[in-house]
C-alpha cells in the first residue's frame, strides 16, 4: 500500500515533470481574466508581458512590459517581447495584428468568446491546455464549479428577484446601459437579479425616459465610472434615473470592472458577492476560500 | 534668349526645383530606412540590411522587416504623398492657404463612408454583388469624400470667390453634418463595427499591409498624376478664377479634376488608414515657406514631404510606448494642431 | 476683328446691356466710359468670352466667341480685371511668367524670356522685379498684372496674328506718371496691331490716348466713334449728368474740365 502510493506520487511527479519540461516559459497574455488564469494555475512566474486591461493581481502585473490597449495591439511590439506562448483573450485585435504576430512565427492559442459560465470555464481549459497544466486546471474547473454550484442554490433559495441596471458609464451624455449579450446581463442573472434594460443587445445610450420606464430597482456600476463620475452621489444626483427606485431608495451596487464581470476564475466570488447586495433579506454564507483569491 | 532677359531670372530660382525635390527626396529615403530600422523588436541595422539585401539572416528578423515594417513603411509613403498633395492641391484651388482635406470636410466625408460600410456593409455586399468586396470599402470613402468637398466648395463659393471665414465655416458645418450621421450609425453598431470605427477615427498605417497598399496605391498614383498635371493652372488659378479663365484655364473643369483627385487620394488613404489629420495642411507650408508657391514644385514637394513626415509619425508611434504603440494620427496632430496656430497666428500678425 | 452685335446681358429684373453693338478694331485704342453701373465691367467680360449675353452674338475674327476654348482664346488675347487678390507669395517674376501659361508646349514657349523681358520693360517695373508680390503697393502690383497682361501678348513677329487686349479700369491705384506709362504702353502695342479695349474713368486719359471712346450710359451706347467726334460737352453732359468744358488745342489734342 505504501510501495502503491509511492509509486503514484512518483509516478505523478515524474509525469508531471516531464510535461512540464515542455510547459511554455515565456507566456504573454493578452486580456484581464487570461492574465488571472494563469496565475490562478501556478504559472505567474512564466508570464512576461500582459495587455492594459491585466490588472490583476496588481503586484504581479505592474512590474510586466505592458503591450498596450487589448483592441490595439501592435505586432512587432507583441513580437518583441519573445514570447513562447501568447494566450488572446476574445477581446485582443485587432485580428490583423495578431495575423501578422502569428506569420512571422509568434504562436497565438485564441480563446473563444462568450459570456457564461460554462465558456468561461472552456477558457480556463484552453489556457490550461495550452500552459501544460491540465492538472491545475482541472482542479481550478471543479473547485470553480462547486463555489458556482453554491452560489446557483442561494440564489434560487432568494425569494426576490430585482430589476438591476448595469451602467457602463455616465456623465456627458446618457449614460450606456447594458442590453442583452452583455457581460454584465450574464452576471445580473447569475446573480439572482432581472436586467432592466431587454430592448436591445449590447451597450446603448439610455434616455431619461426609457431609464424611468426601466424602473430599476438596484443601479450596477463600475468603480471606473463611478471614479470617474465623481462619486456615489453624482450617481445619485443623475437625471437620466431621477425618480428611479433604485435613486430613491439609494441602492447602488459598486463593483471593480476585472472582477465584477472579467468571467474569470474570480466569477464564482463576484457572482456571490453582487448576489449579497442583490438580496440583502437573505443570509449568504460566504464561499470558501481559495488560493487565487488572495493574491495582494 | 538675350543676356538681358536672362539676368532677370534670378539664379537661384532656376535650381530651386532640382534642389528642392532632390533634397526632400533624400530625406525621405532617409527616413524610409529609418522606418525599416526601427520598431519594437531590437534588430540591428546591419542585420536590417541584410534582409533587404536578400542576405543570408534571421527568419524573424526577415518576417519583422519584410512581413511587418516593409508593407507598413510603403503604406506611409502612398498615404503620405496621398494626402500632402491633395491638401497642396486644395489649397490652390481654393485659394487658402488654410485649407485641408480635414478641414474642409473631405476626410470627415470619406470617413461617413468607411463608417457606412462597416455598418451597412452586409447589406450593400447582398444588394449588389459586383461592387462588394475589397473595393467597397475605398469606394464608399473615396463618394463620401467627394460629396463632402463638393459640398463644401458650393456653400464657400457663392459668388466666385472662397472667402476664408465662408471655407472654413462650410468645412465645420460639414464636418459636423459627417459627425452626426457617425453618430447615428456608431449608435446602430455593435460591438464589433464599434472597434472598426474607433479605428477609423483614430488613424493607423497597421492594419492595411500589403493588401492595404495595393487598394490604396492605384487610386493614389492615379490622383497624383491628375493633380501634378494641372500643376500651372493651379499656379493661374492663385491670381484668381477669372484671371485663370483669361490665361485659357478652364477653370469650371480644372476645379473638377482637382478636387476629384483629392477626394480618391484621401479616400483611399481614409479607407486603409483612417483619419491622419494636419498632413494635408502642415506639409504644403512647409514646402511654400522654402520654395515658394509654384505648383511644379509644391505639389511633389509635400507629395515627397508628406510622405517623409507620416514615414517619420509612424516610427514615432511604433516606438514610444513600446511594446505598445499610438494610433499615428495622434501623433500628426500632436504635432500639426500646434503649426496649425501658429500658422493662424502668423497670418493674423502678417494682416 | 471682336464684335458684339446687339447683345443684352440681364441681372435678374435688370438690364445691364441693353441691345448694344460694339466692336474692338485691330491696331486702335477705343475707350470706355460712362458712369458708375453703366454696364463698363459687363461690357468686358462678354467681350472677353468670360460672359455669355442672353441675346445677340458675339464673334472674334468672324467665329462666334462661345466655339473658342478658353486656350485658344488666351492666345489670342489678354485681361486686365481690376482687383486681383493674391494669398500666395509668389514673386513678380513668377506673377508676370503666368502670363505665358498659354504658350506652355507651344513653339512660342522659347520666347518666354523674351517676352518677360519686353513686359518687364514696358511696364516699368524693373526695379521690384525679384519682389514678393505681397510686399508691393497697391500701384505696384496693377502694373505688374499689366505687365502679366503683356508678357501674355508678346509675340516675336508682331503682324502674325491679331492680338487684343482688354482692361478694366488699369490705371485706378496709379500716380500721374504711371497712368501715362500704362496707357503709353497700351497705344504702343495698338501701333503693332493690337486691338485695344480700355474701361476708363479719367477723361483726360480717354481723350489723350483713345482712337475710338464709346460712352456708356445704363446698357446703352450713348455714342461712339472717334475720340474728336464723341467727346464733345453735350455727349459728356448727357453721359455723365454733369456739366463740363472741352477744350480743343490747335494740335488736336482735347482738354476736359469737369
Amino acid at each position: 500500500m505504501r510501495f502503491l502510493a509511492f509509486i503514484l506520487v512518483f509516478g505523478v511527479a515524474v509525469f508531471g515533470a516531464s510535461a512540464n519540461a515542455d510547459a511554455p516559459k515565456r507566456v504573454l497574455a493578452l486580456g484581464g481574466a487570461v492574465t488571472e488564469t494563469v496565475y490562478a494555475l501556478g504559472a505567474g512566474d512564466t508570464l512576461i508581458g500582459v495587455d492594459q486591461t491585466s490588472v490583476y493581481p496588481a503586484a504581479l502585473t505592474r512590474r510586466l512590459p505592458n503591450v498596450g490597449y487589448v483592441r490595439a495591439l501592435a505586432a512587432e511590439g507583441l513580437l518583441s517581447l519573445k514570447a513562447d506562448l501568447v494566450l488572446a483573450g476574445p477581446e485582443a485585435g485587432p485580428p490583423e495584428a495578431l495575423a501578422q504576430a502569428a506569420s512571422a512565427g509568434l504562436r497565438i492559442v485564441h480563446l473563444e468568446d462568450g459570456y457564461s459560465t460554462e465558456a468561461a470555464i472552456g477558457r480556463i481549459a484552453a489556457i490550461g491546455a495550452a500552459l501544460d497544466r491540465k492538472r491545475e486546471a482541472d482542479a481550478l474547473i471543479a473547485a470553480l464549479n462547486d463555489d458556482l454550484a453554491l452560489v446557483k442554490r442561494e440564489v434560487a433559495a432568494a425569494k426576490s428577484r430585482p430589476r438591476v441596471l448595469f451602467l457602463l458609464q455616465a456623465g456627458g451624455g446618457a449614460p450606456k446601459a447594458a442590453g442583452r449579450a452583455t457581460a454584465a446581463d450574464a452576471m445580473i442573472a447569475l446573480a439572482g437579479g432581472v436586467n432592466a434594460v431587454t430592448g436591445f443587445d449590447g451597450y446603448k445610450p439610455l434616455s431619461p425616459e426609457a431609464g424611468v420606464a426601466a424602473a430599476p430597482e438596484i443601479l450596477v456600476m463600475m468603480k471606473q465610472s463611478v471614479d470617474a463620475l465623481g462619486g456615489e452621489e453624482a450617481v445619485y444626483a443623475l437625471p437620466e434615473l431621477a425618480g428611479t427606485p433604485a435613486i430613491r431608495n439609494r441602492r447602488l451596487v459598486v463593483v471593480d470592472a476585472l472582477y465584477g464581470l472579467g468571467f474569470g476564475p474570480r466569477m464564482a466570488h463576484a457572482a456571490h458577492d453582487l448576489a449579497v447586495s442583490f438580496h440583502p433579506e437573505a443570509k449568504f454564507p460566504p464561499l470558501p476560500a481559495r488560493p487565487w483569491m488572495s493574491a495582494e | 534668349m538675350s543676356d538681358a532677359a536672362r539676368a532677370l531670372l534670378p539664379p537661384l530660382r532656376l535650381l530651386r526645383r532640382p534642389v528642392m525635390l532632390g533634397g526632400l527626396g533624400g530625406l525621405l529615403a532617409l527616413a524610409f530606412v529609418a522606418a525599416l530600422a526601427v520598431g519594437a523588436m531590437p534588430i540591428p541595422p546591419g542585420e536590417v540590411l541584410r534582409v533587404l539585401f536578400g542576405l543570408d539572416a534571421d527568419s524573424q528578423s526577415r518576417a519583422v522587416v519584410l512581413g511587418l515594417r516593409l508593407p507598413r513603411a510603403v503604406l506611409a509613403v502612398v498615404v503620405g504623398a496621398g494626402l500632402g498633395m491633395s491638401g497642396a492641391a486644395l489649397q490652390g484651388l481654393f485659394r487658402n492657404p488654410l485649407a485641408d482635406p480635414g478641414l474642409i470636410g473631405i476626410s470627415g466625408g470619406a470617413a461617413l463612408g468607411a463608417v457606412a460600410v462597416i455598418v451597412f456593409g452586409h447589406v450593400f455586399a447582398a444588394l449588389m454583388p459586383m461592387v462588394a468586396g475589397p473595393y467597397l470599402l475605398p469606394l464608399a470613402a473615396f463618394l463620401g469624400g467627394l460629396a463632402a468637398t463638393f459640398a463644401t466648395e458650393r456653400i464657400a463659393h457663392s459668388r466666385g470667390v472662397a472667402a476664408t471665414g465662408m471655407l472654413l465655416l462650410a468645412g465645420i458645418a460639414i464636418n459636423a453634418m459627417a459627425g452626426a450621421a457617425m453618430g447615428v450609425l456608431i449608435f446602430m453598431s455593435d460591438d464589433r463595427q464599434l472597434r472598426d470605427i474607433t479605428f477609423w477615427t483614430m488613424g493607423s498605417l497597421a492594419r492595411g499591409g500589403w493588401s492595404g497598399v495595393l487598394m490604396a496605391a492605384p487610386f493614389v498614383l492615379v490622383a497624383v498624376i491628375a493633380m501634378y498635371r494641372a500643376a500651372r493652372a493651379l499656379d493661374a488659378l492663385l491670381l484668381g478664377e477669372r484671371e485663370a479663365l483669361h490665361l485659357g484655364v478652364p477653370v469650371e473643369r480644372l476645379k473638377r479634376i482637382v478636387m476629384v483627385a483629392a477626394a480618391l487620394a484621401v479616400g483611399a488613404s481614409v479607407a486603409v488608414s483612417g483619419i491622419i489629420a494636419f498632413v494635408g495642411i502642415v506639409v504644403p507650408h512647409l514646402v511654400r515657406m522654402a520654395a515658394g508657391p509654384d505648383h511644379r514644385i509644391v505639389l511633389p514637394g509635400a507629395a515627397l514631404l508628406g510622405a517623409t513626415l507620416l514615414l517619420v509619425a509612424d516610427s514615432i508611434a511604433r516606438i514610444v510606448v513600446v511594446p505598445a504603440e499610438l494610433p499615428i494620427g495622434l501623433v500628426t496632430s500632436l504635432i500639426g494642431s500646434p503649426f496649425f496656430l501658429w500658422l493662424l497666428m502668423r497670418r493674423k500678425a502678417g494682416a | 476683328m471682336i464684335e458684339a452685335e446687339s447683345i443684352s446681358v440681364r441681372a435678374g429684373a435688370r438690364l445691364l446691356l441693353d441691345d448694344l453693338s460694339l466692336r474692338i478694331a485691330p491696331g486702335r485704342v477705343t475707350v470706355l466710359l460712362g458712369p458708375n453701373g453703366a454696364g463698363k465691367s459687363t461690357l468686358l467680360s462678354v467681350l472677353s468670352g468670360e460672359c455669355r449675353p442672353e441675346t445677340g452674338r458675339v464673334t472674334i475674327a468672324g467665329a462666334p466667341m462661345e466655339g473658342e476654348t478658353p486656350l485658344a482664346l488666351a492666345r489670342r488675347r489678354a485681361v486686365l480685371l481690376q482687383h486681383s487678390s493674391l494669398d500666395f507669395s509668389f514673386t513678380v517674376a513668377e506673377v508676370v511668367g503666368l502670363g505665358r501659361l498659354p504658350f506652355a508646349a507651344t513653339e512660342h514657349e522659347r520666347d518666354d524670356e523674351m517676352a518677360l523681358a519686353s513686359a518687364c520693360r514696358l511696364a516699368g517695373i524693373e526695379a521690384v522685379w525679384t519682389q514678393t508680390y505681397q510686399t508691393l503697393s497697391g500701384g505696384e502690383r496693377q502694373r505688374v498684372q499689366f505687365a502679366r497682361a503683356l508678357a501674355q501678348l508678346w509675340r516675336r513677329n508682331p503682324c502674325a496674328e491679331t492680338r487684343y487686349l482688354l482692361l478694366d479700369e488699369p490705371t485706378a491705384a496709379l500716380d500721374l506718371r504711371h497712368r501715362r506709362s500704362v496707357l503709353e504702353a497700351a497705344h504702343k502695342l495698338s501701333t503693332e496691331g493690337v486691338g485695344v479695349l480700355a474701361v476708363l474713368h479719367d477723361l483726360n486719359l480717354a481723350a489723350a490716348f483713345a482712337d475710338d471712346v464709346v460712352l456708356l450710359k445704363r446698357g446703352r451706347i450713348l455714342a461712339s466713334g472717334p475720340r474728336a467726334d464723341v467727346l464733345t460737352e453735350d455727349n459728356l453732359a448727357r453721359c455723365f449728368d454733369v456739366a463740363v468744358e472741352v477744350i480743343r488745342k490747335p494740335d488736336g489734342a482735347l482738354a476736359i474740365l469737369a
